[in-house]
């Protein structure tokens, strides 16, 4: 199970619980006319929108006790089912589960930070704190697999890879599923609005994009420190897990 | 002996149109056509999916495969079916001498049309949708796996709507990505505008770094990333940029609608975008298209099984009350291979939520609902079928015995 942020699945699932008989204007058997027929939606669409008239297609219909209820939000935050997150405390303890419902052990070394945005757990390691590791999380597939890997690429100064390419990298358990591995050596340009770049150094990262959503865990930092850090890196992953209460 | 001109004068065409229709050549290269076809659409289900391949391959009249590299215009399944049959009820049915010998094959081209009909009855009017539900609750209301709508719906302060200005699935799914739409009700104040729909996207905060490559207008923190869409068509959750212009000349409202605001459990509710407009508060939201069966379905107990050790499904069932107006209510049960077929809609016991739940926690039921006026067509087509090619056999095996007892019977001819 990979942890939810309240999205929902990809395969949307939903009942209707209604004793109400059909007052639906819609039937599914609307019969071959009603298909999508290109053209013939073409030409509906054709039609000005123009002055008396309702715009052609639009149905107006009672609704059904089932579909009558909606629940009123404030803010597209809520509406697209992305969760308040509360900054994490710093010097979360080992075996800990976060706020967010992650559950994970911090590798020896290694200090954790308050969370920032869009970051549910962040690291800092090395002698200077010059490495960062952190966890994120984004609905659906946060953007794609492929655009989220040459996104780190381009941060590297790498040259994008292709879908085929993209597809080939290799996988290792995150959350129990496949997730892509990405390790990427080159000058570190972090964006965010920051001119600065680190030369020399090396990303280390896991992509999953499953259904309930996309997990990402990245690791940067000067390429010996990331290098001499990869077992604790590994170590963080493998103890990643969603706190089952 | 020499070949007769053709005549292409146009009133020679009709009988041209005939002899093409009618022809040995035609049924064969539409056969053979069939039989690519059927291959390119099978090997593309891996690529495209099955729905997304059923619709290119079969559901077209034309459709362009790249054969080593190089877009080649092939006839999609529709265009040969109706050639086929067509060609078989010109060629095998009017054109063909009608003599008691030919009875057999008659039949059984008869067989072979009723198959082909039936094809298209199912294309064209079969339906398939699902209903989930919570022990407890009743439902007569079966949504689409696919196909979303744009719903606007007058709210009253509590989230409560009695009626809604539906734009269709099959308007809103022809909707190119650069393309807008004006949508206007008489009874509504505002026209509503749809721009930058795509079947599958994903709302992106602007905080998250994948936002700096995504195009398109940032509204309320988010931007509106389209995805490249799912093999699997059920999974993808469309979304787009509304305008909500009032009449009166108030300011415009702008806001990204996405499918994920939609209920996907039973239990929970839609979350629409709000906008007050004079002083009645409306909703905008991407819906499941649905519609109703003749009769209601209460589920009264859910089964759920699971392996020991293991939260692995082993069995589920579910025991439903049927109610139907003027009739008794009727208690039955749905298994995995046991469905409920009642008028003309058949409930499978297909699935069951919410995803990850653990022993003790309660669950839902989701039926398959299908409805297809020929589901029974293809069975009774291969028996017309068989049993004119068994008409067809006695025919010849009659025949054959009795000119052999005739050519053994007759005197040999003097040389």
């Amino acid at each position: 199970m990979i942890p939810s942020f309240k999205h929902p699945t990809r395969m949307p699932r939903r009942g209707v619980p209604t004793t109400e008989p059909c007052a639906s204007g819609q039937s599914g058997r609307d019969g071959w006319l009603s298909r999508p027929l290109p053209l013939a939606a073409a030409l509906l669409v054709l039609l000005p929108a123009c002055g008396e008239k309702d715009t052609p297609g639009l149905v107006e219909r009672p609704l059904s006790v089932s579909e009558k209820n909606f629940r009123l939000v404030d803010s597209s935050m809520e509406r697209f089912r992305y969760t308040a997150r509360p900054a994490a405390s710093a010097g979360t303890e080992s075996g800990s589960a976060t706020p967010r419902g992650l559950v994970y052990d911090t590798p020896e070394g290694w200090t954790e930070k308050p969370g920032a945005a869009m970051r549910d757990v962040n690291f800092t390691f090395g002698e200077k704190g010059e490495g960062e590791c952190y966890v994120a999380r984004l609905p659906g597939t946060g953007g794609g697999l492929a655009a989220n890997v040459n996104r780190w690429r381009a941060q590297m100064g790498a040259a994008p890879l292709s879908d085929e390419e993209v597809a080939a990298l290799p996988t290792r358990p995150l959350f129990g599923q496949p997730a892509r591995f990405v390790a990427v050596d080159g000058t570190f340009s972090p964006g965010m609005g920051s001119s600065e770049t680190f030369p020399g150094y090396r990303l280390v990262g896991l992509i999953l994009a499953a259904d309930a959503g996309a997990v990402f865990v990245k690791m940067t930092g000067p390429k010996e420190v990331v290098e001499k850090n990869g077992a604790a890196f590994d170590q963080f992953v493998s103890s990643l897990d969603v706190k089952s209460n | 002996m020499a070949k007769h001109p053709i005549d292409w004068s146009p009133k020679n065409w009709p009988r041209l149109l005939y002899g093409f229709f009618t022809s040995f050549k035609l049924a064969t290269v539409v056969l053979v056509f069939m039989t690519v076809v059927t291959l390119l659409g099978t090997l593309g289900q891996v690529e495209h999916g099955l729905h997304s391949a059923k619709e290119k391959y079969f559901h077209s009249f034309f459709f362009t495969e790249k054969i080593f590299g190089v877009p080649v215009l092939l006839p999609g399944g529709l265009l040969l079916m109706i050639l086929l049959f067509t060609n078989m009820v010109l060629g095998a049915l009017v054109k063909v001498r009608k003599r008691w010998k030919g009875a057999g094959l008659l039949i059984s081209h008869l067989g072979m049309l009723m198959l082909l009909a039936g094809g298209f009855v199912t294309w064209a009017f079969s339906t398939d949708g699902y209903m989930a539900m919570y022990p407890g609750m009743t439902s007569d209301r079966v949504e689409s796996y696919r196909e979303w709508q744009l719903e606007i719906v007058p709210l009253s302060p509590e989230g409560e709507a009695e009626k809604a200005w539906i734009y269709p699935a099959k308007l809103l799914e022809t909707m190119r990505p650069d393309e807008q739409r004006v949508i206007h009700a008489e009874s509504l104040p505002f026209d509503v505008v749809i721009n930058g729909f795509s079947k599958n996207a994903t709302p992106v905060p602007v905080s998250a770094p994948i936002a700096a490559s995504v195009t398109g207008k940032e509204i309320d923190g988010f931007k509106l990333s389209p995805q490249k869409a799912s093999k699997e068509a059920e999974q993808n959750l469309p979304g787009c940029f509304l305008e909500i212009r009032p009449r009166d000349g108030g300011d415009p409202v702008e806001a990204i609608l996405w499918a994920g605001s939609y209920k996907f459990d039973p239990r929970e509710k839609a979350m629409p975008f709000t906008f007050p407009v004079g002083d009645q508060l409306y909703g905008a939201l991407l819906v499941k298209k649905s519609w109703t069966v003749p009769f209601s379905v209460r589920l009264d107990e859910f089964i759920f099984e699971r392996h020991p050790g293991v939260s692995t499904a082993r069995n589920y069932e579910s025991r439903v009350t049927r109610f139907e107006e003027g009739q008794s209510d009727k208690a039955l049960e749905i298994k995995m291979n046991e469905p409920m077929r009642h008028a003309g809609y058949t409930f499978f016991q297909e699935s069951f939520g919410p995803s990850g739940s653990q022993p003790g926690d309660e669950m839902y039921s989701q039926f398959a609902v299908a409805n297809n006026p020929a589901d029974q067509w293809p069975l009774w087509s291969l028996v017309v079928t068989g049993v004119g090619l068994g008409v067809h056999f006695v025919i010849m095996l009659v025949n054959f015995t009795v000119r052999s007892r005739q050519r053994r019977s007759s005197p040999p001819v003097a040389p």
